[in-house]
């Protein structure tokens, strides 16, 4: 309860912060409109050539990349300390400040940083899963609703956890490792699109690696009433948990990382 | 039990060197930070830690923060461990880096403030109080409005002081504070500083190069250098081993007397002033007063001891750091 007071209270104050410079935040809100627009630009002339993939059809595609680019940017919008603000963290020393403070190192870093320039990639989302809804005919049920929540909350976790792989190399070495980035920004784009079209190793690689599929996917499925592979309806409810205990694995080693934290100048 | 106890302390930082040509990997390099520190400090006391760059002692200060979590040794703060009850610790600490801020830099102070409440979950009533006390020591009241990018330096400073002393804690780490500060700023930090030691028993431990600031608060000095504790005692005891040139100026009635003093370094004459150079070592100093007044009578005499900078680095020199 304190721990979501302090997040609300930093982001009343980061807000604040970002609003004394109006004309910059609008500017890069509009690039962002921009660059995620391209983007779902590029899928719809994808599914214009195929018409439909595998069993999805245009309404279904649009549903995956919707659901995708929603989870991705909201958690880069609210995880912005991890996702972006982390590097500087390390390099300026500015961890150290963190640690003095009588509040758990990952909250804290959560709370350094908002990125609400996002909201316009995460409208292009909506919209995509909307139109997404009506192409593919959708009738909203309960269940269905909790699937797609789930999907939400835990897809989230997941990337942050990704970001937080990343974070954790940083720890080591001060430098940021790209390499990491082949999953979090990779798995979004691949992800983009249904599992099932791609070849055995990246199928296995974003299920039983960086489980987008059980996350985002399974439950998509369920919704579009396609189940991915067959699976019976309850594992869409199942399945998401995947990024809840993927997340609370990689926090393990975080928390082991950050007693080799090396801090840095005087 | 003391306050806070030290034993044993050890760190060692792997730092990578360049690779060199036709190697693979690069190798690796162990620079020891810390050799085997052991110190003990009391509730209440103010103590100056210096040393030259690079000698440890910010190590040493995020150790005993919980920051850092060092190789072996032993470290107990008030019966806590840092790195490992960091929590509890932080609650009972507070922590000035003079070259990193800890405040939000695009908002008013007080929104720093009202958020660091909530970071400590401080009382409402307390931290009021407190504030209030704080502000008015510190001359913060006009300022609380401002967002601290148009602060000035001095100003930051105080800013910060004040944010790292809002949950009235028990021990104060300041490493640097002074740093970049004009004359004014540093006069009422040191002013600061012995009131809040005074009011409300605040342990201090201050890590510095500003031999004057050192001078002016820590009744004990501890002397680091190469991960290794060299002294631990009063800053007089420390300067008069390297105490080795004094001058004193003189300026007699008859503007040609030329006294003779055995034992003096040097003597010169520059205009009507005479300057004579001597060792408190080699000759005490009532006695070059006693040959001063046998030579004539005294219109103005001045002592000068050797600039503090110059006794620190002449030690530094000597330990060969």
């Amino acid at each position: 309860m304190n721990t979501i007071r302090l997040y609300l209270h930093s982001m009343r104050m980061l807000l604040k912060c970002q609003l004394e410079y109006p004309v910059s935040f609008f500017l890069q809100a509009l690039a962002q409109l921009v660059m995620e627009g391209g983007e779902m630009m590029a899928v719809i002339l994808i599914i214009d050539r195929f018409d439909r993939l595998n069993q999805w059809e245009t309404g279904d595609l649009f549903f995956f990349f919707g659901i995708m680019s929603v989870t991705f940017y909201l958690t880069e919008c609210f995880g912005r300390g991890l996702t972006g603000n982390f590097p500087s963290l390390i390099r300026t020393g500015q961890l150290d400040t963190l640690l003095t403070r009588p509040r758990g190192v990952l909250t804290q870093i959560l709370c350094s940083a908002v990125d609400p320039r996002r909201i316009t990639c995460i409208a292009v989302g909506t919209a995509a899963l909307v139109i997404g809804c009506r192409l593919s005919h959708v009738q909203w049920t309960l269940p269905k609703a909790a699937a797609f929540a789930e999907a939400i909350l835990f897809g989230c976790m997941l990337i942050l956890a990704l970001f937080m792989i990343e974070a954790i190399f940083m720890i080591y070495s001060v430098k940021s490792v790209e390499l990491v980035n082949a999953l979090s920004y990779g798995g979004r784009s691949a992800c983009e699109y249904p599992i099932d079209i791609y070849p055995r190793p990246l199928r296995i690689l974003f299920t039983a690696v960086a489980p987008f599929a059980l996350v985002l996917h399974v439950p998509s499925a369920y919704i579009l009433e396609k189940p991915l592979y067959g699976w019976p309806s309850w594992t869409a409810f199942v399945c998401p948990l995947a990024g809840a205990v993927f997340f609370g694995l990689i926090y393990v080693v975080f928390r082991k990382a950050m007693t080799h934290y090396r801090s840095t100048g005087s | 039990m003391k306050y806070i106890q030290v034993n044993g302390l050890r760190k060692t930082f792997t730092v990578r060197k360049k690779r060199e040509k036709g190697r693979l990997l690069r190798e690796r390099e162990a620079v020891p930070a810390l050799q085997d520190i052991s110190f003990q400090i009391d509730r209440g006391e103010l103590v100056g830690y210096i040393g030259p760059n690079g000698a440890g002692k910010s190590t040493t200060v995020k150790i005993l923060s919980g920051i850092l979590t060092p190789d072996s040794g032993e470290v107990l703060v008030e019966g806590r461990i840092p790195w490992k009850d960091r929590r509890e610790h932080a609650r009972r600490i507070g922590v000035v880096f003079g070259q990193r801020m800890q405040l939000w830099w695009d908002v008013p102070i007080l929104d720093s403030y009202d958020l660091l409440k909530e970071i400590y979950l401080l009382p409402d009533a307390d931290y009021r109080s407190r504030l209030k006390e704080l502000t008015e020591a510190l001359q913060l009241g006009s300022l609380l409005r401002t967002p601290l990018r148009q602060l000035s330096l001095g100003q930051r400073m105080r800013a910060e002081l004040c944010g790292s002393l809002l949950h009235r804690p028990g021990l104060l780490f300041l490493d640097e504070p002074s740093i970049g500060l004009d004359a004014v700023s540093k006069l009422a930090l040191r002013d600061f500083l012995k009131w809040e030691n005074r009011e409300h028993g605040t342990t201090v431990l201050l890590t510095t190069h500003d031999m004057e600031d050192v001078a002016a608060l820590c009744s004990r000095v501890m002397v680091l250098g190469h991960g290794k504790k060299l002294y631990d005692g009063d800053l007089p005891t420390l300067l008069s081993r390297y105490d080795t040139v004094r001058t004193v100026t003189v300026r007699f009635e008859q503007p040609d007397i030329l006294p003779e003093l055995p034992g003096a370094a040097g003597i010169s004459r520059e205009g009507d002033l005479v300057r004579v150079e001597y060792s408190p070592q080699m000759i005490p100093t009532p006695d070059i007063l006693q040959g001063l007044q046998q030579a004539g009578t005294i219109r103005e005499l001045t002592i000068q001891p050797e600039n503090i900078d110059y006794l620190i680095a002449s030690m530094y020199r000597e330990m060969e750091l």
